[in-house]
C-alpha cells in the first residue's frame, strides 16, 4: 500500500479559517489553528480513537449532540465551536466526574507537575467539586508487575494501557475487570503484567496511577531536566528523553517520539537499563593488573600502561570493537590502528567475514528501506532474525504494519517467532540453512509455476517471461533446495504467493544470516532475491540488516571491519576477522584491544576466546563493566563511557545517522573515550592530535565519501538517512552482479544446534537492579516430538553437547520448532551456548541430565 | 380501542405453538415461500420500508431504512436478532420466543434475505434459559426443514442461524455492546459512526433488529404494507406488545393498536392501580423513559406523542406507580440498577450513576438538604447527551424528570428524614440550604 498522499481541507474552529490535513481527527485538525481541545484516552499511536474519556467534546455546527473531536475527522467547510457555553459546560462537567473519584494527592503523587489531569483540571475545569460523598477505595499502591506499581484509585480509566497491551505490543494481558465504578484494570489470571514493552503504559498514563518502581519517589518535576540522546543498548537506536537530576544521574528515560526511528515506543531494556549507568559495580577508575588482580591507578599511570603494551605489540595488535561504539570512537580507533600501530586486525562483526564488495553492495541505497517503509509495504520479510530479541522496537512495527494496514507478513526463521502469529506465511527451516532456504524461494518465485493461479499483474512482467530472472535460479529444483533447507515445500509457496506481485517488499533479515561457513553464499542468495523481488526499485522497497550489534552499521561504514577502511573502501592490506583474531593471538599477534567488547560472553567458541585471551601479552580493555574477558585478562582497563556520557553519532540499520548526546556528567574518573584515542594517537604516533568532539565528527565525515558534508546540525534531534542526501551518491557504486547461485551442502546429521538471542540475556539485565528478575538461564527449546524420542518432559535438566564440551539447560517443549533442531540462547552469564558454537552448523548430542 | 384481532399475539396460546408442525398448520413459513418465490428481495425491503414499521427496541427507527443501509456485495453481512430484552419492565419478547419462536425465525430469515445477510444471530439474554432452550429446539427443526442453512426452500438464498446466550449484562443489549460480546470480546459500547449497518459484527455490515420487530416481518410479507399500516398511526402503524407492570391489577403482555388512550391501557386493559390508589406517575416505554403524571394518562400511546410529552414509547413497557410509592425510593432503585449496569467506559455514565446513587442514599438516610437536589439535578443534565451510548441518560432521564416532577415530595422526604434521624429541621442551622454543600472535598 502506497504512502497516502496528504490533501488538506479548510474548516473553521472558534470563528477562525483553518487548513488542516483531510481526514484527521478534530483533535489533530485543531491544532493547525492553535486550538487546543483536551483529550485523556486518545492517543493515535494506540489505533482507533475509543470515545471513552469524553474530555474532548466540541459543538459542530448541524449536529444537535456535542461530538468528540478524538473521533470525528475534519471535512471541507466544517465549523466547529470549542468554547460555546455548551462546550464548557460538558468539559467542566467531565472533569468534575473524573475528579470525583480521584485522590488529590497530588503533593505526593510522582506524576504530579507533569499530570495532563492536573493540567487539564485547571486549563479546562470549574474549580471547584459539589462532591462530598466518600470516594472510591483500593488495595494500593500494588504491584502490577516488578516494574510497574499501579494505583487504581488515581486510574481514571481512560483505556490507553489496556490498548498498548490489547493492539500494540499485542500481548494481551492487560483487561478491565468488573464494570461501572468497580472498574479496574489488571490482567487476567492476576499475573504480574511482563513483557517486553510494559514500561510503555507508565508514559502512556495520563495520571499517577501506572508508576514506574524504579523511578516512584525518586524526584518531583521541578528537580529534573529532559536531555535527548539515543539509547545505543540495542539497534533499534530508539529516540529518548533521559530525564536526569543534578546534571549527575538518569532518573528515569522516556521515549522521544521519532516515527522515523522509534514511534515513540521503549522496550523494557531501553527504558529501564539506566540503573545500570549507576551500578555500584560500574568502572570507575583506571586500572591494571598487578599480582593476578586488577587495582585502580592514576590515569597517567594506566595511560603510561597502555602506550608501553600497544608501542610494543605494534602492528602485532588486534581489537575488537563492541557494537556500542559510536561512529566517532569506532572511526579514531580504526585510525589507531590502521595508521598508527599499522594493524588491520580490528573486527566490530561477531559472525565471521562479509565481502567487500558484499559490504558495498548492502550499502546501497536502492537496497536500502527506512524503518517508515514497513508501515506501507506490500509485503514484509522477515528472514533470520527474532525481532523482539534483537531489535524490539520494529517488532512492534511489524505488528503495526500487519495490523493497521494488513500489510502481508512472511516469518522465514529457524525458530519460531513472536511474530508468527501475525504471520500471513511462515517458513521453518533448520539452524544455519538460510542459504538453501533462500536458494528455494527463489525457486519458487523466479520458477514461475505454469500452475501460478495468480494472473499477472498489468505492466509488471511475470516471472515467467522475465528471462533474464531465470539466470539467477539456483542449481537445483525448489523441492531439493527446500529439502536441503529442511523446509516445507508448502509453506516456502504460500510464502512465495504473498510476495510475488505484492508491489514494493521490504526485507529485515537477521546478520547472523551472514554468519558461519555458508554466510558468503547466503548474503550473494538474498541479493539474488532482492534482484527476484525487484527490491532495488525504489518506492518504498528494501531491505533492513539487522546487525548484531547496536551500531553494527555505522562502525561497519566508518572502518571497522578488516577487509574496508572508513567509507566501505578496500583496506589496503586485509586483516584478520575476530574468529582468526582469536587463533592468531599469541601467534603472530600480541596484543588486544577489547573496546567495549567482552568475546567471552558474545562470540562463538568460547573455548577458543578463553584461549586466546589466555596468550596474549598485553590487552587493553575499555569497560564499563569487568566482564568476564575484562576482569581476568585484561592488563590495562579504561573506565569507558555509558552512553549518557558520550558525545558523537550512530547509524541506525537503515542508514539514520543519529546524535548520541552527552546527558550527565561522568562519573568517577570516567573519561571521553574519543579523547582517550586521541591522547593514544598522539603518544604512539608522536604527532599532536587534540580535537573536540565536533572536529572528530567533522574529520570522520570528511573521510568518508557518502557522509560528506554531513553536520552535527543537519543531523539534528532526529537524525539524518544518509541516503537521501546527495552525498550517498559518493558510494563506490557497483551493479548488481550477475549472481549464479550454487548447490547449498548437506545438512550434518543429528540434531542440528541453532542459537538465538535473548533480549533479557545481556549485561544491563544484570547490572539494572530492576530488570534483574529478567535475567534467564540457559533453556533449550525442542520439538514435543524430539523430546519424546530423547525421553525429555518440560523443564528437565538436559545437557546438550559437542566433542565433549557440555552446556546445561532446562528443557522448554515449543511448537514450531521444526523436528531435528535444538535452541540455546546466546549471552546468558552461565552456560552460555557460545560454548558450543564455532561459526559452522553443528550437530549436538542432546540427553537428560 | 382495544384491537377488533390480535396480530402479533394471535394463537399465541395454541397448545403446541413452539413446534414447527403446529405453527406451519397455523399457516407459519407461507410468508417465508412467498418472499422467496413471489418477491425479489428489493420488493421485501420496499413493502417493509411501506409498512412504517419502527424498531420496537426502543429508538424507533424505521425497520425497513436501516435494512436499506446495508450496503450491497458479496462479503459476508449478518443479521442480529436483539433477544437481550434487559429494560426493566420488558417482556413482550419473552413472550414471543417462548410461545411462538417460528415466527422471530421466520422474520428473521425473510429479514437476512431482504438485506442481503447470508449469517443471523439471536442474541438472548442469559437468564431466559427457557427460552433460550426453545429457540435452539425451533432452529434445529427449521434447519431440518430447510428454512434455514444452504438453499433455503432450493432457492439461491442461504442463511444461517445461531443463538448466542448473553451472560447478564444490561449494556449487551445496546447494539453495538452487543456486537462486543457477540465477538467474544468484553460487552462495551462502540464509538459510533462507523454504524453497524456498515462496519458491525466481526466489522461487516450488520442489521441489527428486536425481536417483535422481526416477528412483524412474516405478517407485512404475508398482508402487505397497506394492512399492516391499517391500524395505528401516521408515524406509528401497526400494533405494538405492551408491557404493563407495576400497580396495575392486571399486568402483563397486551396487544394494543399504536395511538391508544394511554388510560384505556392502564384502566381498561391492566385494571388501573389497586383499590384506593391513584396513579402517581408512570414510565411509557420502560425504565429509562421520563415518568409521566397521572394526568398525561390522556395522551395517546404512540412514539410521536410520548416524544412529545417530554418521554419516549421505549420498548412499549408501561410501568405503573401508584401513591404508595415513595418517589426517593424509586429514584434510588431505578439509579441503582443503572450504575450496577454500566460497563465503565465513558466517564459521564460511570461516574454520574455512581454519584446520583450515593446523594440519593444521602437523601434517603436524611444526610442531605434541598440544595443537594440541585446537584442532582445538575448531575444528571452533565449525564445527558455527554455519554459514548445512551445507558446513562437512561437513568439521567427518569431521576430528572422526578427530580422535576417531585421536588416537593423530595424535599419532604429530606425533611422528614432528618427529623426522624434526630436531625435538627433544616432552619435550626440558621443557614441557607446551599452553605450546606460546597465543601472542598474534592
Amino acid at each position: 500500500m502506497p504512502r497516502p498522499e496528504q490533501r488538506f481541507v479548510t474548516f473553521e474552529i472558534d470563528g477562525r479559517e483553518v487548513s488542516a490535513p483531510q481526514g484527521a481527527m478534530l483533535v489533530d485538525a485543531a491544532k493547525y489553528g492553535d486550538v487546543e481541545i483536551p483529550v485523556f484516552c486518545y492517543e493515535p499511536k494506540l489505533g482507533q480513537p475509543v470515545g471513552a474519556c469524553r474530555m474532548c467534546l466540541v459543538e459542530i455546527e448541524g449536529i444537535p449532540k456535542l461530538q468528540t473531536a478524538c473521533s470525528t475527522a475534519v471535512k471541507d467547510g466544517m465549523v466547529v465551536i470549542t468554547t460555546s457555553d455548551q462546550v464548557k459546560a460538558a468539559q467542566n462537567a467531565v472533569v468534575e466526574f473524573l475528579l470525583i473519584n480521584h485522590p488529590l494527592d497530588c503533593p505526593v503523587c510522582d506524576k504530579g507537575g507533569e499530570c495532563p489531569l492536573q493540567d487539564i483540571s485547571f486549563g479546562w475545569g470549574a474549580g471547584r467539586s459539589r462532591y462530598i460523598e466518600p470516594k472510591r477505595h483500593f488495595k494500593k499502591p500494588i504491584e502490577l508487575s516488578p516494574l510497574v506499581a499501579i494505583d487504581r484509585e488515581r486510574c481514571i480509566l481512560c483505556y490507553r494501557c489496556v490498548r498498548f497491551s490489547q493492539e500494540v505490543a499485542e500481548d494481551y494481558q492487560l483487561v478491565f475487570l468488573e464494570r461501572a465504578d468497580h472498574t479496574y484494570v489488571g490482567t487476567h489470571d492476576g499475573h504480574p503484567y511482563v513483557g517486553p514493552f510494559s514500561g510503555n503504559i507508565v508514559e502512556l498514563c495520563p495520571v499517577g496511577a501506572l508508576t514506574s518502581t524504579a523511578y516512584r519517589f525518586r524526584a518531583r518535576p521541578w528537580d529534573i531536566e529532559g536531555s535527548g540522546s539515543v539509547c545505543t543498548l540495542c539497534p533499534s537506536q530508539c529516540n529518548v528523553e533521559l530525564t536526569v537530576r543534578d546534571d549527575k544521574k538518569v532518573l528515569r528515560v522516556l521515549a522521544r517520539d521519532n516515527v522515523e526511528v522509534d514511534d515513540g515506543w521503549l522496550c523494557d531494556k531501553g527504558r529501564f537499563g539506566y540503573q545500570a549507568f549507576h551500578a555500584a559495580e560500574r568502572v570507575l577508575e583506571p586500572m591494571i593488573r598487578e599480582g593476578g588482580g586488577l587495582r585502580p591507578v592514576s590515569w597517567e599511570r594506566a595511560m603510561a600502561e597502555a602506550v608501553n603494551g600497544l608501542d610494543r605489540a605494534d602492528e602485532g595488535t588486534a581489537a575488537i570493537v563492541g557494537g556500542e561504539a559510536t561512529n566517532e570512537e569506532g572511526f579514531l580507533l580504526q585510525f589507531l590502528m590502521r595508521e598508527v600501530l599499522g594493524s588491520p586486525h580490528l573486527d566490530s562483526r561477531i559472525g565471521g567475514p562479509i565481502d567487500a564488495e558484499t559490504a558495498r553492495l548492502l550499502a546501497r541505497p536502492d537496497l536500502t528501506a527506512a524503518v517508515s517503509d514497513i508501515d506501507h509495504a506490500g509485503a514484509v520479510l522477515v528472514l533470520g532474525t527474532e525481532l523482539v530479541d534483537e531489535a524490539p522496537i520494529l517488532d512492534l512495527r511489524v505488528r503495526k504494519a500487519v495490523r493497521r494496514s494488513g500489510v502481508p507478513l512472511v516469518v522465514a526463521t529457524s525458530r519460531p517467532s513472536s511474530l508468527d502469529p501475525n504471520a500471513d506465511a511462515v517458513v521453518r527451516y533448520a539452524p544455519g540453512s538460510e542459504e538453501a532456504l533462500i536458494g528455494a524461494l527463489i525457486a519458487e518465485l523466479g520458477g514461475g509455476p505454469a500452475e501460478d493461479p495468480r494472473p499477472a499483474r498489468p505492466g509488471r512482467a511475470s516471472m515467467r517471461e522475465a528471462p533474464e530472472l531465470r539466470k539467477l535460479r539456483p542449481d537445483g529444483d525448489s523441492g531439493d533446495l527446500a529439502r536441503l533447507a529442511g523446509a516445507e515445500e508448502d509453506d516456502l509457496r504460500a510464502a512465495a504467493g504473498l510476495l510475488r506481485g505484492a508491489g514494493p517488499v521490504v526485507i529485515l533479515w537477521g546478520e547472523r544470516v551472514s554468519r558461519g561457513d555458508r554466510g558468503r553464499q547466503a548474503v550473494a542468495a538474498l541479493l539474488a532475491l532482492t534482484r527476484v523481488l525487484d527490491v532495488n526499485s525504489g518506492g518504498g522497497s528494501g531491505m533492513i540488516e539487522i546487525p548484531t550489534g547496536s551500531n553494527g552499521r555505522g562502525l561497519r561504514e566508518v572502518g571497522c571491519l578488516p577487509n574496508l577502511k572508513a567509507g566501505l573502501v578496500d583496506a589496503d592490506v586485509a586483516g584478520h576477522w575476530a574468529a582468526q583474531i582469536a587463533q592468531n593471538l599469541g601467534h603472530d599477534l600480541s596484543g588486544l584491544i577489547l573496546f567495549q567488547a567482552d568475546p567471552l560472553r558474545t562470540h562463538p567458541d568460547r573455548g577458543a576466546w578463553e584461549r586466546a585471551l589466555d596468550r596474549a601479552t598485553f590487552v587493553l580493555a575499555f569497560a564499563d563493566f569487568l566482564d568476564e574477558s575484562v576482569s581476568r585478562f585484561a592488563n590495562v582497563v579504561f573506565p569507558a563511557e555509558a552512553y549518557p556520557e558520550k558525545e558523537g553519532t550512530v547509524t541506525h540499520p537503515d542508514g539514520r545517522v543519529q546524535r548520541v548526546r552527552q546527558a550527565i556528567g561522568r562519573p568517577g574518573s570516567v573519561r571521553a573515550q574519543t579523547s582517550l584515542l586521541l591522547e593514544l594517537i598522539t603518544a604512539l604516533s608522536g604527532a599532536p592530535f587534540d580535537l573536540t568532539p565536533a572536529q572528530v565528527t567533522r574529520l570522520m565525515t570528511d573521510t568518508i565519501p557518502f557522509y560528506r558534508g554531513l553536520t552535527l546540525d543537519e543531523i539534528g534531534g532526529r537524525g539524518v538517512r544518509w541516503q537521501d542526501r546527495d552525498a550517498a551518491g559518493q558510494l563506490p557504486q557497483t551493479p548488481l552482479p550477475e549472481i549464479r547461485l550454487g548447490t547449498p551442502p548437506e545438512r550434518p546429521k543429528g540434531m542440528l544446534l541453532g542459537t538465538a538471542p535473548s533480549l533479557w540475556a545481556g549485561r544491563e539485565t544484570q547490572h539494572a537492579a530492576s530488570l534483574r528478575f529478567l535475567a534467564p538461564r540457559q533453556r533449550a527449546e525442542l520439538s514435543a516430538d524430539d523430546a519424546r524420542k530423547l525421553g525429555v518432559a518440560p523443564g528437565d535438566e538436559i545437557e546438550v553437547s559437542v566433542n565433549g564440551t557440555t552446556v546445561r539447560a532446562r528443557a522448554a517443549l515449543r511448537s514450531g520448532v521444526p523436528a531435528g533442531a535444538v535452541f540455546l540462547i546466546e549471552g546468558t552469564s552461565e552456560d552460555n551456548a557460545t560454548l558450543l558454537t564455532n561459526g559452522a552448523v553443528r550437530a549436538v548430542k542432546v540427553r537428560r541430565a | 380501542m382495544p384491537l377488533d384481532e390480535l396480530r402479533l399475539m394471535k394463537n399465541i396460546n395454541e397448545p403446541g405453538l413452539a413446534g414447527i408442525e403446529v405453527y406451519e398448520r397455523l399457516g407459519g413459513y407461507q410468508a417465508l415461500r412467498k418472499a422467496l418465490t413471489e418477491m425479489e428481495p428489493e420488493e421485501v425491503l420496499h413493502e417493509l420500508e411501506e409498512s412504517g414499521l419502527r424498531g420496537r427496541g426502543g429508538a424507533g427507527f424505521s425497520m425497513g431504512k436501516k435494512a436499506s443501509f446495508i450496503p450491497k456485495g458479496t462479503m459476508d453481512k449478518y443479521l442480529c436478532c436483539n433477544a437481550d430484552e434487559s429494560e426493566p419492565g420488558t417482556f413482550k419478547d419473552r413472550l414471543l420466543m417462548q410461545k411462538n419462536p417460528h415466527r422471530l425465525i421466520e422474520g428473521i430469515v425473510i429479514g437476512a434475505i431482504a438485506a442481503g445477510a447470508n449469517k443471523a444471530f439471536i442474541y438472548i439474554r442469559g437468564e431466559y434459559e427457557l427460552q433460550a432452550e426453545i429457540l435452539d429446539r425451533a432452529v434445529a427443526e427449521a434447519y431440518e426443514r430447510g428454512y434455514l442453512g444452504d438453499r433455503i426452500l432450493d432457492s439461491e438464498h442461504s442463511v444461517s442461524l445461531v443463538v448466542h446466550r448473553g451472560a447478564g449484562a444490561y449494556i449487551c443489549g445496546e447494539e453495538t455492546g452487543l456486537l462486543d460480546s457477540l465477538e467474544g470480546k468484553r460487552g462495551n459500547p462502540r464509538l459510533k459512526p462507523p454504524f453497524p449497518a456498515n462496519q458491525g459484527l466481526y466489522q461487516g455490515p450488520t442489521l441489527i433488529n428486536n425481536v417483535e420487530t422481526l416477528c412483524n416481518v412474516p405478517l407485512i410479507v404475508e398482508n402487505g404494507a397497506e394492512w399492516f399500516k391499517s391500524v395505528g398511526t401516521e408515524k406509528s402503524s401497526g400494533t405494538k406488545i405492551v408491557s404493563v407492570s407495576g400497580n396495575v391489577r392486571r399486568p402483563g403482555n397486551y396487544e394494543i393498536e399504536l395511538g391508544m388512550r394511554s388510560g384505556d391501557i392502564v384502566y381498561g386493559l391492566a385494571g388501573g392501580p389497586p383499590e384506593g390508589r391513584r396513579v402517581k406517575c408512570w414510565f411509557p416505554g420502560g425504565s429509562s423513559a421520563p415518568v409521566l403524571l397521572e394526568e398525561d394518562l390522556e395522551l395517546a400511546y404512540d412514539f410521536e406523542t410520548m416524544a412529545e410529552a417530554g418521554s419516549m414509547l421505549g420498548s412499549g413497557s408501561l410501568i405503573v406507580v401508584d401513591d404508595s410509592v415513595p418517589i426517593v425510593s424509586l429514584a434510588l432503585r431505578l439509579a441503582e440498577f443503572y450504575r450496577h449496569e454500566s460497563c465503565g467506559k465513558c466517564t459521564p455514565c460511570r461516574e454520574g450513576t455512581n454519584w446520583t446513587v450515593k446523594m440519593l442514599e444521602r437523601i434517603d438516610h436524611g444526610e442531605a438538604t434541598p440544595a443537594d437536589l440541585d446537584v442532582m439535578a445538575d448531575v444528571q443534565t452533565n449525564i445527558i447527551g455527554n455519554c459514548l451510548c445512551v445507558l446513562g441518560d437512561s437513568m439521567a432521564m427518569p431521576v430528572g424528570s422526578m427530580i422535576e416532577k417531585f421536588r416537593d415530595e423530595f424535599e419532604a422526604h429530606i425533611e422528614e428524614a432528618r427529623r426522624r434521624n434526630g436531625g435538627l429541621p433544616l432552619a435550626a442551622h440558621g443557614g441557607r440550604a446551599d452553605e450546606a454543600v460546597g465543601s472542598p472535598a474534592a
